[in-house]
């Protein structure tokens, strides 16, 4: 469905100098520097997969994603989306996709939701029993009834998000980009979201591809990731797997009856928290078994479970890692952030 | 092809109309404007007038001609160019431009059609009246060979007026800040409420072929008054054509910028 090889986005932009002395001479003479926002990707996904790209900012997640919809042209690599060439954007390649941004929106501010529709049926050419029928559909499972006549100014950022998802689909697109569609929205919304959007992706086989900030929303929805770093592919694969190979600990949380002394602990693993009634250790997967025992012989343990732990702080780890290798292969000091004016996430 | 393009022009007509009727007070508001700018145009030429009664060949009710023709282009200018090419500077710099690029019809077709201020047909109402006026102090009405050159003359105005907008938002891609641009835009635009005539040397020059003002409105009168020569009007639409096909070169020119080079 989706295939890239030797993806790579590199632009030149301005180096911007501080000062009033600098500026004034480079309104003159203005000196470039190369940003590589995407460095030679390589993937495939498969027709129906749902994939999260993750990456700190500024990684290439949504430069990488602007390619696959055909809004920008790669510096070089292959890029094929169901057979099409995204970058000449063709009548029949843009019927199959959609983007949705979080961060923006394509709804008619000062009019109702509907009227968008209408326009999106018209430029994607739906046939009007099509139309009726999909936005049926999006009203009973976004719950959109109320929102429909509303203008879109008077709607709430949750109840926007769910009109923009749903003006998105009006043409029943094939593949699904979505770059950071929970943004904003409070924990029930980004739960309503993400169910839709899998529902979506079962309902019609529809490809997608998700960027986040949340993790959550990855770990609902998406069974493979591609994590992005500096324009580079550092992993592709199965998210447990990831979890594993960066954070090869288990997390055991004793629920207990009195106190403990952190000593009582610290022979059983390493402490990650401790409060009166709750205990939190690190312990390596094979010794999890050993340790449960030990805890239960020694310990007052009303209750335990043994969980992996938090994304965020995988994620975190990866990059902090990633970054630490870039830093010691970099001898010479230029900083690849420093001076550039260019937005290129 | 053309069917689809007419429908999506009746969908966008549809919703600023639906937003007109939103706003009512919009229409009380726009009147009121369209009066006070239609008068302020007439003002100089009254001035003028005053204490004489020919300006570079032409009388008070012909010259009246010029200036309400140029009342009517100002309202096509404000109510069906202008608010659309303005979404494509806010769109640009929102970077939501993206959106539109996705979509499977054309894009500047999109862009220009996006907004239209229903309101404005008071400006046009008006200016209707001053050149109903005009022709009863000149003392016939037009011929009908002059008006139908001159209502090719509009659509030829149109364009003209709408390729200079589309060159200018080109310009959008690549300083982002065009306000001052469109402020130029529309000053020169001013000098079109005058009789061509009324210039001389590099001026004339410049408002017959570079910014063709006299195509706008010195033509459309001189059509209306029978004086207009053949010639002039296969060159007007000739000439608009020309430009129209230019500013679609400079508009893809642009599009293709931003997608290969921008963020």
């Amino acid at each position: 469905m989706i295939s890239v090889k030797g993806l790579k986005k590199h632009y030149r932009v301005s180096k911007r100098p501080p000062g009033l002395k600098a500026a004034l001479t480079a309104l003159f003479r203005r000196s470039y520097t190369e940003v590589k926002a995407v460095d030679g990707i390589t993937f495939d996904i498969a027709p129906g997969e749902r994939v999260g790209f993750l990456g700190p900012n500024g990684a290439g997640k949504t430069t990488t994603l602007k390619v696959l919809a055909g809004l920008l042209h790669p510096s070089s690599g292959e890029v094929q989306v169901d057979g099409h060439v995204p970058k000449r954007r063709e009548d029949a390649f843009l019927k199959k996709i959609m983007l949705v941004m979080g961060q923006k929106q394509q709804l008619l501010w000062d009019l109702p939701p509907s009227e968008t529709f209408e326009l999106n049926r018209a430029i994607y050419e739906v046939p009007r029993a099509q139309f009726k029928e999909t936005i049926s559909e999006l009203t009973k499972l976004l719950e959109l009834a109320e929102l429909l006549g509303k203008p879109t100014r008077q709607l709430s950022l949750g109840e926007r998000m769910k009109c923009e998802l749903a003006a998105a689909l009006v043409h029943r697109p094939k593949v699904l980009f979505l770059d950071e569609p929970t943004i904003g929205l409070d924990v029930s919304m980004q739960t309503v979201m993400r169910d839709f959007i899998r529902r979506y992706n079962e309902r019609y086989g529809a490809t997608l591809i998700l960027t986040s900030h949340y993790m959550d929303d990855v770990a609902a929805l998406c069974p493979r990731v591609v994590v992005i770093d500096k324009g580079q592919l550092s992993y592709d694969g199965g998210l447990d797997d990831l979890v594993r190979r960066v954070r090869p600990e288990k997390r055991v949380v004793f629920h207990l009856s009195k106190a403990v002394d952190r000593a009582d602990l610290e022979p059983l693993g390493q402490v990650v928290s401790l409060a009166p009634a709750k205990a939190v250790l690190q312990v390596a997967q094979d010794r999890v078994a050993a340790t449960v025992s030990r805890a239960l012989s020694s310990l007052p343990v009303k209750d335990l479970t043994v969980e992996n732990p938090p994304l965020e702080e995988v994620m975190s780890e990866l990059f902090a890692r990633s970054r630490a290798a870039r830093e010691e292969g970099q001898a010479d000091g230029e900083s690849e952030e420093g001076g550039g004016e260019g937005d290129w996430e | 092809m053309l069917v689809r393009y007419l429908r999506l022009l009746w969908i966008q007509l549809r919703a600023s109309a639906l937003l007109a009727a939103q706003y009512r007070s919009d229409f009380f508001i726009d009147g009121v404007i369209a009066i006070f700018w239609a008068t302020t145009a007439l003002i100089p030429l009254l001035v003028v007038f005053r204490d004489r009664q020919h300006l570079a060949g032409w009388t008070f009710g012909e010259a009246l001609l010029v200036s309400g023709w140029f009342v009517l282009l100002n309202g096509v200018l404000d109510g069906a160019i202008n608010p659309g090419l303005q979404a494509v500077v806010d769109h640009i710099r929102k970077g939501t431009l993206d959106f539109i690029l996705l979509k499977p019809a054309d894009a500047q077709f999109l862009v220009s059609v996006s907004r239209f201020e229903v309101w404005r047909v008071t400006t046009l109402a008006l200016a209707g009246g001053i050149l109903g006026y005009a022709f009863h102090q000149i003392g016939h009405g037009p011929s009908f060979f002059g008006l139908a050159s001159a209502a090719l003359l509009l659509a030829a105005a149109t364009v003209l007026l709408y390729s200079l907008w589309i060159l200018t938002v080109s310009a959008a891609f690549y300083v982002v800040k065009v306000d001052n641009l469109t402020y130029l835009f529309s000053s020169i635009f001013d000098a079109a409420r005058w009789p061509s005539s009324v210039f001389r040397g590099a001026l004339r020059f410049v408002f017959t072929f570079v910014v063709p003002l006299a195509l706008m409105t010195t033509y459309p009168a001189e059509a209306l008054l029978g004086k207009l020569e053949g010639t002039t009007l296969v060159y007007s639409v000739l000439g608009a054509a020309a430009f129209a096909f230019f500013a679609r070169r400079v508009w893809l020119r642009s599009i293709g910028r931003y997608t290969s080079a921008s963020s």
